[in-house]
């Protein structure tokens, strides 16, 4: 079996020699397009009540264990909706382990969380809140909790027709909320919808490197510019689980809880990513690729927040990449053939970053909800 | 033995009996004779360990409480309140009980729904959301992370910590936890107390169900206590009840308007376990008010007084709860014997971890190069 990997891994690195993409490979990859509208899954279907009650309920810190965090304590508005340090700030106690990722434009994703680990908005929410390093919560807490808040009776049994609020209902109206967190008019979606004036020269220069030298569209591809696949790109381990003893007990724990061998448990001093899913040795440092859209907002950058701006993400990619516990052979040697040194120059880095800007558009900003008190239900 | 002390509750006696054999095999009249509690052997090394986890706030989910937030030393363990705390964003709906001498213990928490060992009542209350909310996995990491406690694992012959070991670390701590020099068991107790005791074991017919050195057989009865309005008229309360309810597989739990307390265990269909709750050690009263399984009375003479009148008023009232016609006297020696079974307070540094327990975790320096 190994021996076979190491035989594919050996052909995929003849068939692409270098990271330009050249004329020829070009049709190979989903071209960037505008965004469109959202998918709308069958079985949770989108309303103005139903998202109204998701709104209120992302800003709701009773949806997580102590009453203390809620959806919007890691994806905060004006931090892009994700959280602007290097690991999430995690629930009380605790630190997070990877970088919070943007809500803008999940809609469009097959999966979520840096290892893909959930398959839709759905079960997303419910795995945030009620992990250890996250909300902490728990599914009967949760539930009953809603059921002393008279508002969100109501409210459930206008969206779901129930007596009191069920915790999956409450999900499903969280997903339908973050549905409509949707930035699709970015200069770049006007510019591929035919507005030419959208982008400037430099823009447009970045653009084509984006698809050509630099290479990026091999990943970063489609309308989301994202492959939804998985790369070791050789980003390097978090500072923090050096520094940190508090990030160090999440680490571990996170080995712990994702239920990796004694002998991974002892050894991984580094985020092994699909790894924790799949349990598959060459699967170790992977991630999936993120999309790119709303990323002026959104940083520190990378699965642990590894690089500050998007200039130090391009640098890194045109330095072809680094080096982590999962490509120097110490654990796994998984890197991406992909990732090679680009011979961008200083200018061209420009161009890409400011591309890149352009793919965010204007911050998308909401105003909070007003939260409905508990309230006895003994009287009834 | 004076087994003439169980002819007023012949009886309860029998009945207590048959109850208790099916559980926890055949109670001997040894076993319910009063006396001193007698506590396990101890290791010191784990219970000092044990002592140290007690105090540390680091075992609950948020690090905002410890075991001894709701469980302190000069109350005997217990909180002062009628209704206990909880976790953050939960408030608790049963009054804190005494860990003075729970490890002798049959079964544990007001509802009995523990009849194990102290190893799982450890779990539970560490894990359970509404009271410290910590997933253990991570507690063992926090915990892997203190240098101290790696010496006091390593010293107490449990290796590297784990969850595992906080279980029996705790419980080893708690086997420390004796009453000690109660005037009952010195034999010093005043004269209303001995007239107390001798109407404790005859006339007022405590002795059918509290009986043994902690005197408590360990069963679950209904004496009518009535419910404590609080837990329905705080939505905190009410929804904190409402969630235990449901996990415990109560039959239409939000519409429940009162505690349903030994229920929740074999759920007869006809109710008849609702409103049981377990017999209380009588012991360390002195510190442990306000009384009963929700506080709901406040001082041990109004305690006597419940008694006196055969309880509260309740369909699944026990049978033997009936008026014990107690002159204002008699119920003041009662009293005098109920408080003669409290020693001294369990304080100081033999019970008490004394030193900072830091917060805080350090970095493993050469984290890179260590194994995990």
């Amino acid at each position: 079996m190994r021996s076979t990997l190491t035989l594919m891994a050996g052909v995929a690195a003849v068939a692409v020699s270098a990271a330009m993409v050249n004329a020829g490979e070009m049709g190979k990859y989903p071209p960037l397009a505008p965004l469109g509208e959202p998918p709308i899954p069958l079985d949770n279907k989108q309303s103005d009540a139903k998202v109204e009650l998701g709104k209120i309920l992302f800003w709701d810190p009773r949806i997580g264990g102590d009453a203390s965090t809620a959806c919007v304590t890691c994806h905060e508005p004006d931090q892009g909706w994700a959280f602007g340090d290097s690991l999430s700030r995690g629930y009380p106690g605790t630190v997070h382990w990877r970088n919070s990722q943007s809500v803008i434009n999940t809609a469009y994703l097959g999966q979520l969380f840096w290892a893909g680990s959930a398959a839709s908005l759905e079960k997303q929410a419910p795995s945030a809140a009620k992990g250890a390093v996250a909300g902490n919560g728990e599914n009967d807490v949760m539930e009953t909790r809603m059921a002393f808040i008279p508002e969100y009776r109501v409210r459930f049994k206008e969206v779901f027709g129930t007596e009191y609020p069920l915790i999956g209902d409450a999900w499903a109206a969280i997903a339908a909320f973050e549905r409509t967190l949707i930035v699709n008019d970015t200069p770049v979606d006007k510019y591929l919808a035919g507005d030419k004036s959208a982008l400037s020269e430099e823009q447009v220069a970045g653009m084509e490197l984006f698809n050509g030298k630099a290479g990026c569209i091999q990943c970063h591809n489609g309308a989301q510019a994202t492959d939804e696949n998985y790369y070791n790109l050789g980003v390097p381990p978090a500072e923090r689980w050096e520094e940190d003893g508090l990030a160090q007990v999440t680490f571990r724990y996170e080995l712990y809880a994702k239920g990796v061998t004694q002998e991974m448990y002892r050894k991984l001093k580094d985020d092994p990513g699909l790894y924790f899913r799949t349990k598959e040795a060459d699967h170790m440092g992977k991630f999936r690729t993120p999309p790119l859209r709303y990323t002026a907002y959104t940083a520190p950058y990378m699965h642990n927040g590894s690089f500050w701006d998007l200039r130090e993400v391009v640098e890194f990619y045109n330095a072809g990449g680094g080096e982590n516990d999962f490509t120097d052979g110490t654990m796994a040697a998984t890197k991406s053939d992909l990732i090679k040194p680009l011979g961008l120059t200083d200018e061209e880095m420009d161009q890409l970053v400011a591309f890149l800007e352009a793919f965010s558009g204007d911050e998308l900003r909401v105003d909070p909800p007003e939260l409905p008190p508990y309230e006895a239900l003994a009287s009834e | 033995m004076k087994i003439s002390r169980f002819k007023s509750g012949s009886v309860t006696l029998g009945a207590a009996l048959m109850c208790a054999t099916v559980l926890a095999g055949p109670v001997t009249a040894e076993d319910m004779a009063l006396g001193p509690v007698v506590g396990p052997e101890i290791n010191e090394a784990k219970a000092a360990l044990g002592k140290r986890l007690f105090f540390d706030v680091r075992l609950s989910g948020d690090a905002a409480i410890s075991c001894a937030t709701c469980h302190q030393p000069d109350k005997a363990f217990s909180d002062g309140l009628a209704l206990s705390l909880a976790y953050p964003g939960s408030k608790g709906f049963r009054n804190t009980p005494t860990l003075v001498n729970t490890a002798t213990a049959a079964n544990w928490f007001h509802d009995g729904r523990l009849g194990t060992n102290l190893n799982d009542v450890t779990r539970e209350s560490i894990t359970e959301d509404y009271s410290m909310n910590m997933d253990m996995r991570l507690m063992q990491e926090r915990i892997k992370q203190d240098p101290v406690y790696v010496e006091m694992f390593e010293a107490a012959g449990y290796g590297e910590p784990s969850n595992g070991s906080v279980r029996k670390a705790i419980p080893e701590y708690l086997n420390t936890l004796i009453s000690k020099n109660a005037p009952f068991d010195t034999g010093s107790m005043s004269e209303a107390a001995t007239r107390g005791q001798a109407l404790f074991e005859g006339k007022a017919g405590c002795v059918s169900c509290h009986n043994g050195p902690r005197l408590t057989d360990d069963m679950a009865y209904n004496t009518a206590v009535p419910d404590n309005p609080e837990i329905w008229s705080d939505p905190m309360r009410h929804m904190t009840y409402a969630a235990f309810a449901s996990f415990m597989g109560v039959e239409n739990y939000m519409n429940v308007r009162r505690d349903v307390g030994a229920q929740i265990i074999r759920h007869p269909v006809d109710g008849s376990d609702v409103g049981k709750f377990n017999t209380p050690t009588l012991r360390e009263l002195k510190y442990t008010a306000p009384y009963m399984h929700n506080g709901m009375i406040a001082t041990l003479a109004d305690v006597v007084a419940f008694y006196n009148n055969g309880g509260g008023d309740d369909v699944n009232k026990d049978e033997r709860m009936k008026p014990l016609g107690l002159s204002d006297a008699e119920q003041a020696d009662l009293v005098a014997f109920l408080e003669a079974l409290s020693g001294d307070p369990l304080t100081g540094p033999e019970y008490v971890w004394e030193d900072e327990i830091p917060t805080n975790y350090p970095a493993i320096e050469n984290w890179r190069d260590v194994s995990n």
